[in-house]
């Protein structure tokens, strides 16, 4: 498992927690990373509302996948940047923690999750307790070494169809094995939430760079809504996506994006665009 | 929670919305959303979805409905002891589901019932009826 607590781990140092309610911590983005997806921010905070509902319920349960209200796009990061992470945990129990958190850098808000919901299950399911408890004394105490995440594999569509400006449907082959697998989870390898959340915003770009923006702008994902995954998909499953415009105004577009398996929701989510001067 | 303060005019008016919300969460046929459908059974509902239903009927309705409020009003004025033992609901906790679940046939009700499978009991209507308890945020003696 060379990639546990490093392939897919967006805490470097806990900085401070107040229990069952507000932890604040940091993450480096490794300045080598060729690219750090967006969902990844959004990651490293639902991590950080994670690591502070584990340990307020002594490790015993841990949150796995669940639903955001909705994630506010506010900025690209680049590599080498440093997040300033901050969950308030709303309410959390041996069945549910929910949350909402930011991500700054250099003191602007990059990305903000509202009202997050993540099911809890047994932690001796998904990792070992003990390294789990192990690994939260590192954050807590100093931090762990910053730079251990070395990107992730492309995981690409096929059999894409769609009618431009309308629809996309597309299938995603989960990788049969990747690095963040050992990382997500040790024991019960599931393709990560927020990568599946990377492939909707992609779909959904490539539904919106065919409607005319106003002005000659270009539309700009600006919000995940009603985010949603309902199912594990582990390695080598084979999902069916569809991506369909459900709103267009002269300053804004929502396209929803499902994802099935086997004809059956596993999750999805609506992406609200804004029409913005191209960049 | 009587169910006798709950009129079916109460239910009718808030199902369209209700039926809606259900099968956004779920990605099913609006169609397929029936007043009596299981969500479990009928709609494939995970558990997941129960919270996702929950969370957004609090905000189409805008009331606020504590996690494990179902089950917590469903055992009504019976304790923990006296609604369940060894994970196997009583007989007393049985009349009393009934009772509270009276949207639910007699027949959908296994026996023994076991606390883990009450959620499969879940229909459509127990959510309305959810919502409106929660709109008149009325007590849930028994």
């Amino acid at each position: 498992m060379d990639g546990h607590f490093r392939a897919f781990s967006f805490v470097d140092r806990i900085t401070s927690v107040q229990a069952g309610s507000r932890v604040c911590g940091t993450y480096q983005i490794p300045p080598g990373v060729g690219v750090f997806y967006r969902p990844l921010i959004a990651e490293a905070v639902g991590q950080l509302a994670a690591w502070a509902s584990m340990a307020a319920l002594d490790f015993k349960v841990r949150p796995v996948a669940g639903i955001a209200a909705s994630i506010e796009l506010l900025a690209e990061v680049r590599p080498g940047q440093t997040l300033e992470l901050a969950a308030d945990i709303e309410s959390v129990d041996n069945e549910a923690v929910s949350y909402c958190g930011t991500a700054l850098v250099e003191g602007k808000p990059v990305i903000k999750l509202n009202h997050c919901v993540g099911p809890m299950l047994p932690q001796e399911d998904f990792d070992d307790t003990q390294a789990v408890k192990n690994r939260y004394a590192l954050l807590c105490n100093g931090g762990a070494v910053p730079g251990a995440y070395g990107g992730v594999p492309p995981v690409n569509f096929e059999n894409v169809t769609s009618e431009p400006g309308r629809w996309i449907r597309a299938n995603l082959p989960i990788p049969t094995s990747a690095l963040f697998f050992d990382d997500h989870f040790a024991r019960r390898p599931v393709f990560p939430g927020t990568l599946f959340m990377q492939k909707i915003l992609e779909l959904a770009a490539d539904v919106a760079i065919n409607i005319p923006c106003t002005n000659g702008g270009a539309w700009t994902a600006r919000t995940i809504a009603d985010g949603k995954l309902r199912t594990f998909n582990p390695p080598g499953d084979y999902l069916d996506f569809e991506a369909r415009v459900a709103k267009h105004e002269s300053d804004s577009l929502v396209i929803v994006v499902e994802a099935r398996k086997a004809g059956k929701l596993t999750g999805g989510a609506k992406i609200i665009f804004s029409a913005e001067p191209k960049a | 929670m009587s169910n006798e303060n709950i009129t079916q005019a109460e239910i009718t008016a808030i199902f369209p919305k209700v039926a809606e919300t259900m099968a956004d969460a779920l990605g099913c046929d609006l169609a397929d959303v029936k007043p009596n459908a299981s969500l479990i059974n009928d709609l494939g509902a995970e558990s997941i979805d129960f919270l996702d239903i929950i969370f957004r009927l609090e905000r189409g309705f805008k009331v606020k409905i504590p996690r494990g409020k179902i089950i917590e009003d469903a055992r009504g004025a019976l304790s923990e002891a006296e609604f369940e033992s060894g994970g196997v609901v009583s007989e007393a906790g049985v009349t009393r589901l009934k009772s509270f679940l009276s949207e639910v046939p007699s027949d959908r009700f296994p026996s023994p019932l076991k606390v883990a499978e009450i959620p499969k009991l879940f229909t459509s209507e127990t959510f309305c009826k959810m919502v409106i308890r929660q709109q008149k945020n009325v007590p849930t003696a028994a």
